[in-house]
């Protein structure tokens, strides 16, 4: 059935917030990460349809090749050296503050909860019989907490790459956030988010550290 | 001599092919010029010293360092071990004086073909005055000294006038701009957040570009190198595709379609964005036209794709498919057309670069259970594996004369950034601080 690569695990968090619901799938848990929605495929080939979503964006074509280099001289002419690359001083913006915050918050309205981590093995998105157990109990605290949001996080251990263990849990996260589904709990209440491997729990180069960043986190949120 | 001046002209043949076609120039036709010949013949560099010509004792010892180091990664050039050859290395001054051509007589019976030397001062004796440097370079197959640059600036800028010297040095020889002034973006983390930085080629002068508290990950160059673009989660909920403009600090999204949005890749003429996006169902692969953003789909399959990466004429995308089960590479056309698969050697292969000159494509291949840097050609009938040992090689780019890769690597317990010469050999560590730094990208030549 699913053979995901990555070592991702999910993180459901529970959020008191509605977020956007991009692509929601009711497909079972059995189709795993992996199933289409059916919005948007029948579009193939060329469809230049969404300009929403895009920016501004300027012209980053190359201007000169020579590097500015202006070659050797007999009898050279001083040449001012700047400080090369220009670049702006980076403004420690409040925002970084405002996120550490809001990341506690939620991790501690979640931990409130009691809601329930699902855990993968390596290279899989399928969900266990203890995932499902877990899941169950979540589903179960979300049905008798209905103004509850969840937002389902896929994680991954450090093993694979970056870009792929990013696919990886958003399968893992969409696997979780489908069984959800299945069991009863209104999709527009959840919500999907893969970190790949970025926010390790553990950071230790072992199996027993790789299990546990390999999860699914059932995160409330708290606001916003 | 002999030997030195044939050898000078059939690496200037190679250059003039190089030279004609372009190496980022799209359109250009294919490349196939091998980054590493294994019949190569650098050409052997002596550096003569950089003097002290009224400053601080450091000035003139710390551009000679920074340039011996700047031409031996160059790998256009073997620096030679002077005082090794029993060649005296004194103050030649301009090379015009009798003492001068003593040493170059030296250098030249010992096969020495380039002599480098120069000096490095305080311009006034004021302490908060310019810095001054001059360099000569001796040519022992034209037995003359071929000229010299003059450079000032602030004290701050001495690592940079050594870089300078050396491209010009990569510049007369091979005409090629080198790498000396390149970059190298990457992502650094702090407490729990991860934010982009970028740094010298050679690890120095790092500098931090976005401070936002969360996840800003694997950027990517502008052909231009005015810009990044890499992937931001806007609330920590959903991944967007950003850019941010290096000397203004100016940032902005370009990219927000919902799901999972990562893997920019800017065509080398700038002209289209390649990126992967969930956002109709499960990743699949676009391309954004910046003119008229128009968006077209690449990718029409129930599995993942993602990581696409330009060939060097942007005609051909290699990018990354789990249609098969594990991740492999598969061609494309840019614009979809003409899939085939590129690997089949082991049950994951992922993070493909193509080289700025056509003729390889990086990636991380897991074999023996680690994940490692491998190349393979792009019709797939060379295939070498450039690391060994434990620990996750991760993100290989490419230096934009096709020689070297950074990549990012556990090897040594955490992540950190290390440079390997195209045929595998002397990898070098290049961040030795903070508590994670991966994602690597080399920012074009200037």
């Amino acid at each position: 059935m699913n053979k995901a690569l990555c070592t991702c695990g999910l993180v459901l968090v529970m959020s008191m917030a509605l977020l956007g619901m991009p692509g929601c799938s009711k497909k079972s848990v059995q189709s795993g990460g992996d199933s289409q929605s059916t919005q948007g495929m029948a579009k193939g080939g060329s469809s230049d349809s969404s300009k929403s979503g895009v920016g501004s964006f300027p012209d980053t074509g190359i201007q000169s090749g020579d590097g500015g280099l202006r070659g050797l001289d007999k009898n050279p002419s001083e040449e001012h050296v700047g400080s090369g690359t220009l670049m702006a001083k980076v403004d420690p913006s409040s925002s970084a503050g405002r996120q550490m915050e809001e990341v506690r918050a939620e991790q501690a309205a979640s931990f409130a909860a009691g809601l329930r981590d699902v855990l993968f093995d390596y290279d899989s998105w399928t969900i266990s019989e203890e995932g499902r157990q877990a899941l169950s109990r979540d589903a179960e605290w979300m049905k008798s907490n209905s103004s509850a949001l969840v937002k389902v996080e896929g994680h991954c251990d450090e093993r694979g790459t970056s870009a792929y263990n990013l696919v990886l849990g958003e399968k893992r996260a969409k696997a979780a956030r489908n069984y959800l589904v299945e069991l009863g709990v209104g999709a527009n209440r959840l919500s999907v988010v893969s970190y790949g491997k970025e926010r390790p729990s553990c950071n230790e180069h072992a199996e027993s550290c790789y299990q546990q960043n390999r999860r699914g986190h059932l995160a409330l949120k708290t606001g916003k | 001599m002999t030997q030195v001046k044939l050898i000078s002209v059939w690496f200037g043949g190679v250059l003039l092919i190089a030279g004609a076609v372009g190496i980022l120039e799209s359109g250009a036709a294919d490349v196939f010029l091998e980054a590493t010949r294994p019949d190569f013949q650098k050409i052997s560099l002596g550096v003569a010293g950089i003097q002290n010509g009224g400053g601080p004792d450091w000035l003139g010892g710390r551009i000679e360092e920074v340039l011996k180091k700047d031409v031996k990664r160059s790998l256009v050039f073997d620096l030679v071990d002077l005082p090794g050859l029993g060649i005296k290395t004194p103050d030649i001054g301009n090379g015009m004086g009798a003492g001068s051509k003593a040493v170059f007589k030296q250098a030249a019976e010992k096969g020495v073909s380039v002599l480098v030397w120069g000096k490095a001062g305080l311009k006034e004796a004021d302490k908060e005055a310019d810095v001054n440097m001059e360099g000569f370079v001796y040519d022992s197959g034209s037995d003359e000294v071929v000229g010299g640059k003059r450079y000032a600036g602030s004290p701050s800028v001495v690592r940079l006038m050594a870089h300078r010297f050396a491209d010009e040095l990569v510049f007369r020889y091979t005409g090629e701009p080198g790498i000396a002034r390149t970059k190298i973006a990457y992502v650094a983390e702090q407490g729990t957040a991860r934010e982009l930085f970028v740094m010298d080629y050679d690890g120095y002068d790092a500098r931090q570009l976005t401070a936002d508290g969360f996840l800003n990950l694997m950027p990517q160059w502008s052909p231009d190198r005015r810009f990044l673009v890499f992937t931001a989660y806007r609330n920590r909920n959903t991944q967007d595709i950003d850019m941010i403009e290096l000397a203004t600090g100016k940032r902005w999204t370009v990219i927000s379609l919902g799901g999972l949005n990562i893997t920019p890749a800017l065509s080398p003429d700038g002209n289209f964005l390649a990126f992967a996006s969930s956002h109709e169902g499960n990743s699949e692969l676009y391309r954004l036209d910046t003119r008229t953003k128009a968006i077209q789909r690449l990718t029409v399959n129930p599995s993942g794709d993602l990581s696409p990466s330009w060939s060097p004429n942007g005609r051909e995308l290699v990018f990354v498919s789990d249609r098969g089960g594990g991740p492999q590479l598969f061609l494309m056309g840019s614009d979809g057309s003409n899939v085939r698969r590129l690997t089949f050697e082991g049950d994951y292969n992922a993070a493909p670069m193509w080289s700025p000159r056509g003729n390889w494509i990086a990636y991380v291949c897991r074999t023996h259970k680690e994940y490692k840097l491998c190349v393979i050609s792009p019709d797939g009938q060379k295939r070498m594996q450039l690391t060994t040992g434990p620990g996750v090689d991760d993100s290989p780019s490419w230096s934009p004369d096709g020689r070297h890769l950074v990549f990012s690597s556990t090897a040594d317990g955490k992540s950190h950034i290390y440079m390997i010469d195209a045929d595998g050999k002397d990898i070098e560590r290049l961040t030795f601080q903070g508590t994670h730094n991966s994602a690597p990208s080399w920012s074009p030549a200037s």
